[in-house]
């Protein structure tokens, strides 16, 4: 048990440095680019701005002109604070107000897609590899690979054409009809789920494969382990046998990229959210990059990182405790 | 003995999905199409549906002093003194009657009509005028020759100046309008979101405000009801270009600005009866500017002789989608359509593609042809230079890249170059770029456009930021012209002026003139007829400019 606090611990130092390490990448890689954001807004109205407005418009949005190490402790200080600061595209809304008004559809949508594609993936791989040769094993992966190699956004617009347009199944954007009142009754969460449904789909597509086939090969690895042939020579069932001996051992890498998926669920829609007019940070984040809005940028740049790094301990934690091998090294 | 614990969570799980599958399928099916019917009853209750291509939410921000101002708030919600409309030329007064000029140019004094109530039922003074300007100066600046506006009893406002100053009657009469009783009361008005906003405009009441959409209803108190006939506006939110198309297309959408690759095939086709475009030439002029402080483009020569290389119907047809107007050596857009000098019009020669008095200009000016066909400059380099033009605009990066295949047959070397625009502006602003696309000033009036093109006033050194004029041209003969135009008092007096801008533009060639960039504007009169068109040209088709409350108050529901 105590080794087990010491790992966790050893690795919580580690994510601590990691995590300054990108708070610091994160505070100097949008200063590195050419421009500040009130040049880029005047350069977008292209001709309509005034030239005299843009020094009030730069007290107006506080663009600092101070010293990089004077704005970096304050960055850290904020950061610290929670305080992000008041977004530029978006102003006077604070950065933290725009992130949660529209993370939580990049959630849905994202960890929707994840969930059914690990789940699904995975139990065809388990399936494919328990049967080698068998219907699921050679019609499925080939197929799979195929649709996966799609550019992502290429099969969004295709889905949106065929369900959207043609056959009319789908609706063609947002997250729920125009005009409805956001509300816990079946009505707005049906409406929600049918929205839900293509720009889930489609990353699902695109995802599911890369599980089945990871799952599948190492699940072929597992099944030719010596203590599958005793469980076998035991008599068990062969349900048992998949599930608990070969499927459990199979995981671990599979546990290793649904953590990192976890981490990618908040910026890795970003396409998706375009195509289908999603409400989701995605959007936010081109735009914000675009317009040279660094509290914006900078907020979730942060929200990535940390959902990254979030997600990665816990994955170490869980493999505490589905790998004793790790607790001793 | 206990049931295994992934097997028990993996079936939970599929409970969940199955539940999440049936939950999702049922309801797919009980969606009905967006978009509204067409039955003509409804059409009296219809909104007008516009998508916002370049917002993919919507804050419920009303101020007019945001930097990204929320859709309709300048056109529907707060309206302007007056009304200049660039397809006709024509200037409507709006919440003026009647305007003066002072003999002397240094100010204006405006009448303001009689019976406009603000949407919560106070009537609007003069009062109002004198005030928006003073918050307008405090937060966002600019408007430095204006001393004051100073209301003179209820209805009228005069605008004092520091200096004769013509443009100033588009500038101020355009700026909309706010209202005092409500502003003064708030205590940060640039950060305020001003939620609910009350304005003069046609559609003032915000209604079902959600992330990707809002509408907004008739002002109760509007001052001409018998024109508010449609019931209210629709914004839909997009996140792109394509998002917006696809609505457009569908039908789900009454009016729409974004750019539409092949309009007639993927736009119209569909409903040929119905739907319908105009793509005006009042947009802005887009240039290739020459950064005039490097050689050779100090030379007026050689600019006209590369502009004389460019194929400016192969621009506009590759580049533009055939959208654009080639432009000519006045350098004015359509939208100065009036102001522009026919004797220079008429006789244009460097804006017109003729690469063999192009190769002859250049081998004269001392820019020799080798061997391999390419020319080298005085100091004996080879002429070369870069075109920069930001990576996401695909239409202009076509144009930079004909450009591009047009010199060669002069022999000269243009490299596009095309990272972010972020870093092509800061190119531009600091003067360290060789050339690039760039648009221009688009007003009423022509001042300042002639002022960016080659007023001395706006040349900044290199390494010096600057906001206009990136080719950095100054012209004392340009300088004298634009002094009198601002003195000008009356149209017929600056129109003189222009006429010698112009002449004095066709000389100096400070830049090259590209096309006029069109107005984007289509739509469906499935709902809503009236809409402005080519033999109509009452406004442009734009949603988001000052002439777009003269289409909202002349649309009626189709009958």
């Amino acid at each position: 048990m105590e080794e087990t606090v010491r790992f966790i611990l050893r690795r919580l130092g580690f994510y601590l440095i990691a995590f300054w390490a990108s708070i610091t990448l994160n505070f100097l890689l949008p200063r590195f680019m050419p421009g500040d954001p009130v040049s880029r807004m005047f350069a977008r109205t292209q001709g309509k701005m005034q030239p005299e407005q843009i020094d009030a418009l730069r007290k107006l949005l506080g663009v600092d002109d101070r010293p990089l190490w004077e704005q970096y402790i304050d960055y850290l200080h904020n950061i610290v604070t929670g305080n992000m600061g008041i977004s530029i595209s978006r102003f006077p809304a604070p950065v933290t107000e725009v992130i949660a008004a529209q993370i939580g559809w990049t959630l849905l949508l994202g960890g929707t897609a994840l969930v059914i594609a690990a789940v699904v993936g995975n139990l065809l791989g388990i399936l494919a590899a328990w049967r080698r040769g068998g219907a699921i094993d050679s019609a499925l992966p080939p197929v799979l690979i195929f649709i996966g190699s799609f550019p992502y956004f290429w099969l969004a617009m295709g889905a949106l054409y065929l369900f959207g347009v043609i056959l009319g199944w789908s609706p063609l954007r947002h997250a729920f009809t125009d005009g409805l009142e956001p509300a816990f009754t079946w009505e707005f969460i049906g409406d929600v789920g049918a929205h839900l449904v293509l720009p889930a789909l489609t990353i699902v597509l695109v995802s599911i494969g890369g599980w089945m086939l990871g799952m599948r090969n190492t699940m072929i690895a597992t099944n030719s382990e010596d203590y599958i042939t005793m469980a076998e020579a035991k008599g068990l069932r062969p349900g048992r046998i998949m599930f608990r001996y070969a499927a459990r051992n199979a995981m671990l890498p599979s546990v290793t990229s649904f953590g990192m998926s976890l981490g990618f669920v908040v910026g890795g829609a970003m396409l998706t959210e375009v195509v289908f007019a999603y409400p989701g940070v995605g959007y936010q984040l081109l735009n914000a990059v675009q317009g040279l809005d660094y509290p914006l940028m900078q907020g979730l740049f942060l929200t990535i990182t940390a959902a990254v790094l979030l997600a990665n301990f816990l994955v170490d934690i869980l493999y505490v405790r589905l790998d004793p091998r790790v607790r001793s090294n | 003995m206990t049931q295994p614990r992934y097997l028990r969570s993996a079936r939970i799980t599929a409970a969940g999905l199955a539940v999440g599958a049936l939950l999702l399928t049922g309801c797919a099916a009980t969606v009905n199409k967006s978009g509204t019917s067409s039955s003509t009853s409804d059409n009296t209750n219809a909104m007008l549906t516009i998508p916002r291509e370049d917002m993919s939410t919507f804050d419920r921000n009303f101020n007019p002093f945001a930097p990204a101002v929320n859709p309709m708030v300048n056109q529907a919600i707060y309206e302007p003194l007056l009304v200049f409309n660039p397809a006709k030329g024509d200037t409507t007064p709006w919440l003026a009657t009647e305007w003066k000029t002072a003999a002397d140019g240094k100010s204006i004094t405006f009448t303001l009509r009689d019976g406009v109530k603000w949407s919560d039922g106070k009537p609007l003074v003069a009062d109002d005028v004198a005030y928006t300007f003073e918050l307008q100066k405090k937060l966002k600046g600019g408007y430095e020759y204006l001393v004051g506006a100073t209301a003179e009893g209820t209805n009228k406002v005069t605008f004092t100046f520091n200096k004769p100053w013509s443009p100033a009657l588009y500038e101020v009469g355009q700026l909309p309008i706010l209202p005092k009783h409500i502003w003064s009361a708030i205590a940060d008005p640039a950060k305020d979101a001003n939620a609910t906003p009350v304005g003069t405009g046609p559609y003032t009441e915000v209604d079902s405000f959600q992330a990707q959409s809002y509408a907004l209803k008739k002002n109760p108190n509007y001052w001409q009801p018998e024109k508010q006939k449609i019931a209210g506006i629709k914004m839909l939110a997009m996140s792109g270009n394509d998002a917006a198309n696809l609505a457009s297309v569908n039908g789900d959408v009454d009016w729409s600005t974004q750019f539409i690759p092949n309009i007639e095939k993927t736009f119209i086709s569909k409903d040929k009866e119905h739907r319908h475009y105009w793509f005006p030439p009042t947009g802005a002029m887009i240039n290739w500017q020459l950064n005039t402080t490097k050689a050779p483009f100090n030379d007026p020569k050689v600019r006209k002789a590369l502009s004389m290389a460019v194929d400016r119907d192969q621009v506009t047809k590759i580049g533009m989608s055939g959208y654009a107007q080639p432009a000519d050596c006045t350098g004015l857009s359509g939208n100065y359509e009036k102001w522009k000098n026919p004797a220079v019009k008429d006789n244009c020669s460097w804006t017109k593609l003729n690469v063999d008095e192009a190769n002859k200009v250049l081998d004269e000016a001392g820019y020799p042809k080798g061997a391999d066909g390419k020319r080298t400059l005085k100091d004996g380099m080879p002429f070369e230079f870069k075109i920069s033009v930001g990576a996401s605009s695909s239409d202009w990066l076509s144009v930079a890249n004909v450009i591009s295949q047009n010199l060669q047959a002069v022999g000269v070397t243009a490299k596009v170059d095309s990272p972010d625009w972020a870093s092509v502006v800061a190119g531009y602003e600091q003067g360290t770029f060789d050339s690039g696309i760039v648009w221009s000033a688009n007003d009423p009036s022509p001042f300042k456009y002639f002022n960016n093109a080659m007023g001395s006033a706006t040349v900044k050194p290199v390494g010096t930021k600057t906001f206009d004029n990136y080719h950095r041209f100054g012209d004392p003969k340009a300088d004298a012209l634009l002094q009198d135009f601002v003195a000008a008092g009356d149209e017929a007096k600056q129109k003189d002026v222009a006429y010698k801008l112009q002449e004095e533009y066709n000389d100096a060639a400070p830049l090259v003139p590209l096309f006029s960039g069109p107005e984007w504007g289509d739509y469906t009169d499935v709902h809503f007829t009236g809409w402005p068109s080519q033999d109509n040209p009452y406004a442009t088709l734009s949603d988001r400019s000052p002439t777009t409350v003269l289409i909202l108050t002349t649309l009626e529901p189709r009958k």
